[in-house]
């Protein structure tokens, strides 16, 4: 075979192969198309997020409880002192007029 | 048939509503004082508090059984700098509020040494005290206490010697 028979038959038409086109494009698409990402990426995205939440909200109500709960101690407190010096005038008047 | 759903449907509300606190009206003292606490604790945040309180604490424990039949407790305790910064008159809404026949007062205390004059009313709902208010007043402090609910005599009892709360009799024939 001469140089030219070489050279007809390497630059011979041949047609591409069926999922040449597939291919292609396959090859020039983005990336993320080319990866998709995994549902369950989401699905943990969400729980994440409601977890947070939660988190917070518990956070948040143990905050409330526990102020809640030194008021209230505050407020019998102030109740009772009060209610302490009325007793302790009370029975000092009876004391008087008892002696 | 009408008037039986408006009825009925005054009857839910009633039930529904909330006991209410006496109003006090003490903004304007508020802003002259030097320390200003102001508590205003409804039924769900006591019930919130419920759960926060102590069981094995002796005083949480009490204060958790005083609490339990409480709807509300509202606590204004206003100190100022000098004396004479309040007089008579502030008060003239808050007792106007805590009158015959829902309101009995049953002590009143006079100190003219002191200065010191602490009355305690009740309100009455049938047999059961459905109310306490407090007004406590001294030269340079004023307190006003109102507790919205069932309070049990015995349990505030219980409580006399610990948090200061002193054994208090009342007259339940009354």
């Amino acid at each position: 075979m001469n140089l030219e028979d070489e050279l007809r038959s390497a630059l011979r038409r041949r047609d591409p192969p069926p999922d040449f086109t597939a291919r292609v494009l396959k090859s020039v698409a983005p990336r993320s198309a080319r990866r998709p990402v995994r549902p369950w990426v989401g699905w943990l995205g969400a729980l994440a997020a409601s977890l947070l939440l939660a988190a917070g909200d518990l956070g948040y109500r143990h905050y409330q409880g526990e102020r809640a709960k030194a008021e209230v101690l505050q407020a019998i407190h102030i109740a009772a002192s009060k209610l302490n010096v009325a007793q302790k005038k009370v029975q000092m008047i009876s004391h008087r007029s008892n002696s | 048939m009408k008037a039986a759903g408006l009825l009925i449907g005054c009857l839910l509300f009633a039930a529904a509503a909330p006991a209410q606190q006496v109003k006090w009206n003490v903004e304007k003292l508020a802003a002259r004082a030097s320390n200003n606490v102001d508590i205003e604790l409804n039924g769900s945040l006591l019930r919130l508090a419920t759960g926060f309180l102590s069981d094995t604490d002796k005083d949480e424990a009490q204060a958790k059984k005083l609490i339990s039949g409480l709807k509300g407790i509202y606590v204004k305790n206003l100190e100022f700098k000098q004396p004479g910064e309040y007089s008579e008159a502030d008060l003239k809404g808050f007792r106007a509020s805590l009158r015959a026949p829902d309101w009995t007062r049953i002590v009143g205390v006079h100190s003219t040494e002191e200065g010191e004059n602490v009355e305690v009313y009740i309100k009455n709902e049938g047999k059961s005290i459905a109310g306490l208010a407090i007004i406590a007043t001294e030269p340079k402090e004023l307190t006003l206490v109102n507790i919205v609910g069932n309070i049990d005599l015995d349990a505030l009892s219980d409580l006399g010697g610990q948090l200061g709360i002193p054994n208090v009799t009342v007259d339940k024939k009354k």
